[in-house]
C-alpha cells in the first residue's frame, strides 16, 4: 500500500490486514490524534495508552469505516476520542483538572477561533454561538476535554440536574440549527 | 403546546451525549450496544459525530513519544490476524480504491452542501380509535422503528401484535408481537419493505398472537406511512 494514498484508501487496506497502510495512518495522524488525546486525557502516559487502544480499535474496525458517513479523518478522531473516554472513565475521570490550559470561560473564544479554518467548522461555530453561554461552555468542556456532567457541573459552578438539562437543550438546539 | 422532547429528540440527544462523551460507563455501554441492532440510532450517532468533528481541531496537536508505533505494532504482533478478505485482482483492487475516493470525494461534498440526499424516510404516529397519538412509527429501507408516545399495556390476557398492509393488499402480513414491557420496537426489512401508504396497524389478539396469521382481534392503533418531511 502507497503511504501517500488516501486516508480512506489506507482504511480500507488496512481492513485487508495491511500493517503497513495502519503505520502510514500511524505516521499521517498521529500528532494531531495524540493531541485529541492528551486534551481530554492531560496526562501524556494515558493518552499515549488511549492512542495505542485507539490503533488496535481501528485495525479489528476498518472495515466498519463507511465514507458516506463522513470525513475519514473525523472517524478516527472518534475512534480516538472513544478510546480516551473509555480510558478517563476506568479511571474515574481523575485526572488532574488544575491544568491552566483547561479552564475558565476567558478559554472560550479562542477555542471558538480554531473552527473558523474551515465552512463546516464556521458553520458550527455560528450554530454554537447561538447557544445560552453556559450550554456552550458545557459542551465544549465535555467534547473537547471529557469532562463529565458532574465535572462541568463542579467547573461552571451549578446543579448537577441543570448541566444535564442545558447540554441536552443545547444539543438539540445545535442539530436543528445545522439541519 | 408542552416543550417535551419528542422519542425522536430523545433519542437524538441520547446520541449526541454519546458522542459527547458525558455518559457514564454503563449508559455508553448500552448505547454502543443498542448501535449494534438499530441502524436508526447508528445512524444519529454517526450523524453527531459529523456534527461536532469541527470541535476535535479545538485540541492542539502534540507530538506523540517516540516509541509509541512499536509498542501498536508489538500488541497487534500478538492478536490473531484479521480474517482474510475475498481475494481481487488488481483491476478491482484499483477500481475499489478509486470508488473509495469518489465516496469519500462525495462525503465531502455532501459535508458543505447538507441536507444529504437520504434514502426515503417514512413515518406515520398510529392514533387509538379516539385519535389520541399512541405510537411513533419511523420506517426506511432498513426496517421499521417503533417509538411507544403513551404506553399503555395490553391486557394481561392479551398480547399486542403489528401488522403491515401494502398499498392494494388484503391481507395484512404480520410482523410480530410488541414487548408487553417494550417502549420501543424494531422490525428489520426482511420481514417487509416500507412504502408510502402502508398500513401499520396494532390489534388485540390472544397470548402468542393470532392463531390464523391473520388479525382477530380489534384494531388498538392504526396509521399510514407518508414521506417525513424535513428533520
Amino acid at each position: 500500500m502507497d503511504g501517500e494514498a488516501p486516508l480512506p484508501a489506507l482504511i480500507e487496506a488496512i481492513a485487508a490486514g495491511d500493517r503497513l497502510a495502519l503505520r502510514a495512518v500511524y505516521m499521517r495522524e498521529s500528532t494531531r490524534l495524540f493531541g485529541i488525546a492528551t486534551a481530554i486525557l492531560r496526562d501524556r502516559d494515558a493518552a499515549a495508552d488511549a492512542l495505542h487502544d485507539a490503533f488496535l480499535r481501528l485495525a479489528a474496525r476498518a472495515r466498519q469505516f463507511d465514507p458516506a458517513r463522513g470525513a475519514a479523518e473525523a472517524w478516527l478522531g472518534g475512534i480516538v476520542r472513544h478510546a480516551a473516554l473509555d480510558l478517563a472513565r476506568r479511571r474515574g475521570r481523575e485526572m488532574p483538572s488544575d491544568d491552566p490550559t483547561l479552564g475558565d470561560a476567558a478559554v472560550e473564544p479562542a477555542m471558538l477561533e480554531t473552527l473558523d479554518a474551515e465552512a463546516q467548522g464556521r458553520r458550527l461555530r455560528a450554530c454554537l454561538e447561538t447557544l445560552e453561554p453556559r450550554s456552550r461552555e458545557g459542551i465544549l468542556l465535555a467534547f473537547v476535554h471529557g469532562l463529565s456532567h458532574a465535572e462541568v457541573a463542579a467547573r461552571l459552578a451549578e446543579p448537577l440536574g441543570t448541566i444535564k438539562s442545558w447540554i441536552r437543550r443545547g444539543l438539540l438546539r445545535l442539530r436543528s440549527c445545522l439541519a | 403546546m408542552s416543550d417535551r422532547p419528542t422519542p425522536e429528540e430523545e433519542r437524538s440527544a441520547l446520541a449526541g451525549e454519546y458522542v459527547l462523551g458525558t455518559l457514564d460507563a454503563r449508559r455508553a455501554r448500552a448505547v454502543e450496544r443498542a448501535m449494534a441492532e438499530d441502524p436508526a440510532l447508528a445512524a444519529e450517532v454517526a450523524a453527531w459525530e459529523a456534527r461536532l468533528a469541527p470541535l476535535q481541531r479545538v485540541a492542539p496537536p502534540e507530538a506523540p513519544p517516540p516509541g509509541l508505533w512499536d509498542r501498536i505494532n508489538d500488541s497487534l504482533g500478538e492478536a490473531r490476524p484479521a480474517p482474510p478478505r475475498p481475494r481481487r485482482d488488481w483491476l478491482w483492487k484499483g477500481w475499489s480504491f478509486g470508488a473509495s475516493a469518489v465516496a469519500a470525494g462525495l462525503a465531502l461534498l455532501l459535508l458543505v452542501r447538507p441536507p444529504a440526499p437520504a434514502p426515503e424516510r417514512l413515518m406515520t404516529v398510529l392514533l387509538t380509535s379516539r385519535e389520541q397519538p399512541a405510537w411513533l412509527v419511523e420506517a426506511g429501507p432498513e426496517g421499521i422503528r417503533l417509538a411507544a408516545l403513551n404506553r399503555q399495556p395490553a391486557p394481561e390476557d392479551r398480547a399486542l401484535q403489528l401488522w403491515a398492509l401494502p398499498p392494494g393488499a388484503t391481507v395484512p402480513v404480520s410482523l410480530g408481537l410488541i414487548p408487553r414491557d417494550g417502549g420501543s420496537v424494531a422490525v428489520s426489512a426482511t420481514a417487509i419493505r416500507p412504502e408510502p401508504g402502508m398500513l401499520i396497524e396494532i390489534t388485540l389478539e390472544p397470548p402468542g398472537g393470532s392463531p390464523t396469521g391473520r388479525p382477530t382481534g380489534p384494531i388498538q392503533f392504526i396509521g399510514r406511512l407518508a414521506p417525513a418531511r424535513g428533520s
